[in-house]
């Protein structure tokens, strides 16, 4: 059962963040290694096997914005670090989302800096889904430097959503700053469109950010959300 | 739907017509299209109201039919402009006779919150094999063959001639504005058709008719909204092939409004519906139009050039501010304007004027005469380092005759785009303009407009694949 059809099953409307890397994965889209832990135990294994620097995210069906709640720490370095950053989600989500069950956490694998972009999707009835792509930041909002195309989205398609908006020069190399890895982020909206069109059911999507790294280093997926519909 | 061109051919050019809510009466609806029919229609037209038998009309006897079964002739068409609700019963009519497709010019469907009885058109259609254009709507226009189903009166709302565009206009109103606004700038948009609710004919197919028209060369679309599941992707995938053939332009009005749906994602802030229509036309290879003006003057570069293999474009202009105008706008749209090679510059400075600036634009001045002009096409166009010219003549200034617009005619031969900068409106202005335009030149009075002409033509060559590597 995939994991859309589960969350369905169960009756719930937004996937969980492991479950969406699970189905990012599925169709080889480039997520960061993580793991499911279950407790500190498991945490400390799970981290070990992916190595360090790692973030961990709290996972409750409850809780809508991690961030909110104090339910996400990044960049730890070691196992100190990791033990110290749950038992501080604990308690945080404990004092500030008291309602929320918790069922676990998720380990991941930080990425190296690099442009952070926005890879969404909407669905509309007329339009079908819609893949949008931007940089991340208030700037994008601000200017609204969004392209967009209607799924199913072919390569060629993908590259001019890159070279339409304003912001593709910071993508190409500006002022001193490397050049990213363009195909690597063209393989992903490309992907992320044959997702969506196997996946009626989801109505929207933010891939935010996808972290676009230096030429020939690739492009990741590092925080997805995908909310269903009925279909 | 099968084959679309035998689908609708009866719909945009027929060669008999039944209109239905013929009226003798002046100023009805009923009775502008009865006049159009009589004054233009090229084709067989009968008349249909049981409320007469025979009537003299603009010096012509013309039969009334009480019903179209009392048609003796086969009919392509059936325009109906009754009330509503007769309207099922006059299409089931139609269809009983044989009659291939139906133009609904009655409102009081859907947008009237009658959505049954325009469910029961569509069926009927369906049912009877009936093309329905409309409800609500005001049809054909065909200027090849007369067929007319627009009942404002051509005195008011001006018919334009035969040419190489075709229009396809969600709005009524803005239809007829932009057929009236045409007519009287001579410009050629053969068919018009605005389709009103859509219950059935809408844009995807009409773009497939267009594409089969040889007479077309252009296709205008006046959108704001499509209204069925999943439509969007059908316009795209039918848009996709169309622009393999020939140019599609669209203007989408309403770009302010937010999609009206429940947004709780990030994405779903930034995707607004023009976004999405932004997309969609980039998508299909759709030239965007910023407005209507826009819209035709592109149109008009683009049924009339050749295709440019790059994006290098001469600048000739005897106003040095006009010239510099002209950069600009070319460069913010992403056009060259390159140096002259130094060898042709070399050749150039003793044909014109000591005091002309040979660089680009190239500026023969106030004091030019027709030569040249002639001189500097002549050096540059037919050379690999230009694509295209943007021409500017002021003809206010003395050396200038008519003579230049053979000149300018002559150089078509070089198979390269021009566009023409003609601002002014003194009598020799306006015959040198007639002139240009007779012979496919397009001409502007602004240079921002010919640069967009320019550069309409550009994108058009890059979705055709025509530009060199």
């Amino acid at each position: 059962m995939s994991v859309v059809d589960r969350a369905k099953a169960e009756g719930r409307t937004k996937l969980h963040e492991h479950e969406a890397f699970e189905l990012l994965r599925r169709y080889s889209i480039p997520v960061p290694d993580y793991g499911v832990a279950k407790d500190e135990e498991e945490a400390v294994s799970l981290a070990d096997k992916i190595g360090y620097p790692v973030a961990v995210k709290v996972i409750s069906r409850q809780i809508v914005h991690k961030t909110d709640v104090g339910g996400v720490v990044l960049g730890i370095a070691d196992r100190g670090g990791l033990v110290a950053a749950c038992n501080k989600i604990r308690e945080s989500v404990k004092a500030r989302a008291p309602y929320a069950e918790v069922e676990g956490c998720l380990i991941q694998k930080m990425v190296p800096q690099g442009i952070e972009l926005i890879i969404g999707a909407v669905y509309d009835d007329v339009f079908g889904h819609v893949v949008a792509f931007g940089l991340g930041g208030v700037l994008t909002e601000l200017y609204r430097d969004v392209s967009m195309r209607l799924v199913p989205i072919e390569e060629e398609d993908a590259w001019e959503m890159l070279r339409e908006v304003k912001a593709y020069r910071l993508l190409t190399g500006y002022r001193g700053t490397p050049p990213r890895d363009l195909h690597a982020v063209v393989d992903v909206i490309v992907k992320f469109s044959r997702l969506l069109s196997e996946n009626p059911a989801i109505r929207e999507a933010d891939l935010n950010p996808v972290i676009a790294l230096e030429e020939g280093k690739g492009a990741y997926v590092v925080d997805a959300r995908f909310l269903l519909g009925g279909d | 739907m099968s084959s679309s061109q035998e689908d609708l051919a009866p719909l945009i050019s027929p060669s008999s017509v039944a209109l239905v809510g013929a009226s003798p009466k002046q100023a009805s609806v009923g009775y502008v299209i009865l006049e159009n029919l009589i004054d233009r229609f090229r084709g067989t037209a009968y008349f249909v109201n049981p409320k007469y038998d025979e009537v003299e009309i603009k010096g012509r006897q013309l039969k009334f039919y009480k019903s179209i079964s009392e048609i003796p002739e086969p009919v392509d068409v059936v325009v109906i402009a009754v009330p509503a609700q007769v309207v099922p019963q006059v299409l089931e009519e139609a269809g009983k006779k044989g009659v291939k497709a139906a133009v609904i010019i009655s409102s009081g469907f859907a947008e009237a919150g009658n959505k049954e009885l325009e469910d029961e058109l569509r069926a009927l259609g369906r049912m009877h094999g009936v093309r329905v254009l409309g409800p609500n709507c005001l049809g054909v226009y065909n200027a090849f063959n007369g067929f007319d189903t627009v009942f404002l009166p051509a005195e008011r709302a001006g018919r334009p001639p035969a040419g190489p565009l075709a229009l396809i206009s969600q709005s009524g109103a803005v239809a007829a504005s932009i057929m009236d606004w045409a007519a009287r700038r001579n410009i050629g948009l053969s068919i018009m058709v605005n389709y009103g609710n859509k219950a059935d004919v809408g844009d995807v197919e009409l773009l497939r008719y267009f594409e089969r028209d040889e007479r077309i060369k252009v296709i205008t679309v006046y959108v704001e909204g499509f209204k069925y599941p999943g439509e969007a992707r059908r316009f795209l995938d039918a848009a996709r092939e169309v622009v393999k053939k020939k140019p599609i332009i669209a203007y989408k009005a309403g770009r302010g409004a937010a999609a009206q749906r429940a947004v709780r994602s990030h994405t779903a802030a930034l995707a607004g519906s023009y976004e999405m229509y932004r997309g969609l036309f980039r998508q299909a290879g759709i030239i965007e139009a910023a407005n209507l003006r826009d819209m035709f003057d592109m149109a008009k570069a683009l049924a009339t050039q050749p295709l440019p293999r790059g994006g290098r474009v001469l600048v000739l202009t005897d106003s040095g501010g006009m010239g510099i105008q002209a950069v600009d706008e070319l460069e913010a749209l992403g056009l060259e304007v390159p140096e002259l090679p130094e060898s042709i510059r070399r050749d150039l400075r003793g044909e014109l004027l000591p005091f002309s600036a040979l660089g680009n634009p190239v500026d023969v001045t106030g004091s030019a005469t027709d030569q040249h002009y002639k001189v500097v096409l002549e050096a540059l166009l037919p050379t690999a380092f230009f694509d295209m010219a943007l021409v500017i003549t002021l003809m206010q200034v003395p050396g200038l005759t008519q003579n230049l617009a053979e000149y300018l005619i002559d150089a078509r031969r070089f198979r390269k785009p021009i566009v023409v900068v003609n601002f002014g409106g003194s009598e020799m202005v306006q015959s040198f303009t007639k002139s240009l335009e007779d012979a496919e030149i397009p001409t502007y009075p602004t240079p921002d407009r010919a640069a967009r002409a320019l550069w309409a033509l550009y994108q058009y060559a890059k979705i055709r694949g025509v530009v060199r590597p």
